[in-house]
């Protein structure tokens, strides 16, 4: 009995593994691989991305594909872990007919991946990781669709704390990872150029619950406001905490925060939170209302800057790939030459083009919680 | 400071020590650490907040509901997954249990989504809002809610345990099924009740995690389950009382560690803490230490 159930077992698993390679056979597509966290605690970032790829997927296959071949997604979901990013690059770099990796979301997962990607020359282009040393770990296979954390923390520091808000003393409430620490470190400096006081740094680690006994130390300070250093989550949490704990000043963040569960978790509490994002669509061109009309008819939600990036990824990808073919090396050389403002790409987000280590300069709009919704922050 | 951590402290620890007495109940009975304990805890928030935005019901119904639900996993758990493998080795039914816990959040995750979800803070009665500031420390509504409702269950749980004849027949059970089974003692009966009182406890945290915290999210128990499991063998695995114990103290330690301490080490701190005491006290506070026999792997 055993023995045939084992056997079963076997010829049914041997069945599905043909059934997976023989997908692969198909050569008539372009294949594309996208590498977000789809499942655990940041999948609400991952379906931004999806929404946002699979619009413009729908867009590029919908007007007869890229020299008439489709364009196919590979989805890899890495959990936003550096562990499991590891085991997507893998996958997609063995993968001979991938060309190309839309990826990762987070910094943490972008830098564990990119080692593996650079040994299989695989173009990568990221919407969201933001973390400024990954375009060295890239070696000129890395390129990002968004600005770096360099660029942001200081914006934070000397526009939105000092003269949007017009405040001095700031504690900082960090995430323990490759993004907030980055974050973290630019905006201290900001800071101290800008004249700011930091009262305190304290950091927490992914998934907690319970940031009383960190918010208890950052507010005997007595701070004028808190930055939320990390992603929306533990953001929302931790805005709940610190009202209950009763500090009522205004908080801010930075894109991480940007989600609409930021403020359906925190409720009430969200209110008054200040946050830097690379896409606003009431503050862009008509072509990123355009998009944004788009996006609320496919999705039915309002666009975040994540899907947006994403979109342009794709975007971008096509049109390299149809002027420089479909091969990761052509890619590769393709998104280098878009190297100053006359040959960038003109997306949704704006203009893009890339330095030497593949990172974009890219403005930052500031939005705000107000009233249980988001709103554009003006001075 | 020190009086506030102390308050954070407690809430936490108070949680903590629900959800570890029912590992150590579990354990007490049939020897067996019931890692899907915290994907119970989970569905009893879960539950609630079905009940309250779907249904309408009322905060208070909704708890109780919530802690129903919580016995009846429990029991299913027990019935359908460790039932079966009762005469296997207890490593059969180790495996088994993580493998209902990873099971169960994926199940929730279909049910639910991923996606963390707030808890609707309408439904929470009005006082837990209420904030009272003292000289060193603010205490909210919602924290002596936490604190009345632990120590209210820890005390039912011990009358139960020492007064009522079901609990005169759970430690029956402990101490020798064979024995027991012998006396007249239906030991099947009082383990799935076990499971129950275990699994209504645990939903009892999970919805006041949910609403105190306010997220919701099908992960949500592998970190409590863990710390909680901390808590028991802190305690001594097998003991109620060590168990409340250990979970009071854990809270403490983790909130005095990232207050006065470093914050980014506060899990780690928590496990330092178990580990120092296993290795000064291998039992913990009031385990009973037993020497391992041949036939217990």
């Amino acid at each position: 009995m055993k023995g045939k159930a084992l056997r079963r077992g076997l010829i049914l698993g041997l069945a599905l593994v043909f059934c997976m390679t023989t997908g692969v056979l198909a050569a008539d597509t372009i294949r594309i691989g996208v590498a977000s966290p789809f499942t655990g605690d940041l999948a609400a970032y991952g379906d931004n991305i999806k929404a946002g790829v699979s619009l413009k997927l729908k867009e590029i296959n919908g007007a007869g594909g890229i020299n008439g071949k489709k364009i196919e997604l590979v989805w890899g979901d890495d959990l936003c872990q550096p562990k499991e990013a590891g085991t997507v690059a893998s996958k997609f770099a063995n993968d001979k007919s991938i060309v190309a990796v839309i990826g990762h979301l987070c910094s943490s997962a972008t830098l564990a991946g990119m080692p593996i990607y650079v040994r299989a020359k695989m173009p990568v282009i990221s919407p969201t990781s933001t973390n400024p040393t990954i375009g060295e770990v890239g070696k000129g296979w890395f390129f990002r669709n968004c600005y770096t954390d360099d660029f942001q923390g200081k914006y934070l520091a000397s526009y939105v704390v000092k003269d949007l808000l017009g405040l001095k003393r700031v504690a900082i409430f960090y995430e323990n990872n490759d993004y907030a620490i980055g974050l973290k470190d630019s905006f201290t400096a900001g800071a101290q150029a800008a004249g700011l006081a930091v009262t305190g740094a304290e950091a927490y680690v992914a998934k907690t619950t319970d940031f009383t006994p960190q918010l208890t130390k950052l507010l005997k300070d007595k701070p004028d406001t808190i930055f939320l250093c990390g992603y929306h989550p533990e953001g929302a949490l931790i805005a709940g905490q610190a009202r209950k704990l009763g500090f009522n000043g205004p908080l801010f963040g930075a894109d991480g925060l940007d989600n609409i569960d930021y403020i359906k978790i925190g409720g009430e509490a969200a209110n008054n939170t200040y946050m830097t994002v690379p896409f606003l669509a009431a503050a862009g061109g008509p072509a990123a209302k355009q998009f944004a009309d788009n996006f609320k008819a496919e999705t039915g939600r309002e666009v975040d800057w994540m899907s947006a990036n994403a979109y342009d990824c794709l975007a971008i990808l096509a049109d390299v790939i149809a002027k420089a073919g479909e091969d990761r090396e052509k890619i590769r050389a393709g998104l280098a030459a878009m190297s100053s403002a006359e040959n960038g790409f003109d997306g949704v987000t704006g203009l893009t083009y890339f330095n030497e280590v593949g990172d974009c300069s890219k403005p930052a709009f500031v939005k705000k919680v107000e009233g249980g919704e988001f709103v554009t922050a003006e001075k | 400071m020190f009086t506030q951590q102390l308050v954070n402290g407690l809430t936490i620890g108070g949680i903590y020590a629900l959800i570890a007495v029912g590992y150590t109940m579990v354990y007490g009975v049939i020897q067996l650490i019931n890692f899907a304990h915290g994907e119970i805890y989970m569905l009893g928030a879960f539950f609630s907040v079905t009940f309250i935005i779907i249904l309408g019901m009322p905060f208070y119904l909704a708890f109780v509901l919530a802690m129903v639900c919580g016995a009846v996993c429990g029991m299913l758990l027990d019935r359908i997954a460790y039932k079966p493998l009762r005469q296997s080795p207890r490593l059969a039914c180790l495996i088994t249990a993580i493998g209902m816990s990873i099971f169960l959040q994926n199940l929730a995750m279909l049910i639910w989504g991923s996606r963390p979800r707030p808890f609707p803070s309408t439904a929470l009665p009005a006082y837990f809002n209420k904030t009272w500031h003292f000289e060193s420390f603010s205490i909210t509504g919602f924290h002596l809610f936490i604190f009345s409702i632990t120590i209210i269950m820890m005390v039912g749980l011990n009358l139960l345990i020492k007064k009522t004849r079901f609990g005169k027949a759970m430690r029956a059970v402990a101490q020798n099924k064979t024995m027991a089974a012998l006396a007249g003692i239906n030991v099947n009966r009082v383990i799935t009740l076990t499971f129950a009182v275990a699994g209504a406890m645990g939903a009892a945290a999970g919805l006041m995690v949910g609403a105190y915290y306010n997220s919701i999210y099908p992960t949500m128990g592998y970190l409590a389950g863990v710390k909680a499991f901390a808590a028991a063998v802190l305690g001594g695995i097998g003991s109620v009382p060590g168990a409340m114990l250990g979970g009071i103290v854990l809270g403490i330690a983790e909130a005095m560690g990232a207050g006065y301490l470093s914050s980014l080490y506060r899990d780690g701190i928590s496990y330092a803490v178990m580990i120092i005491v296993i290795i000064f006290i291998p039992a913990g506070f009031f385990g009973v230490l037993i020497k391992e026999t041949k036939k217990s792997i």
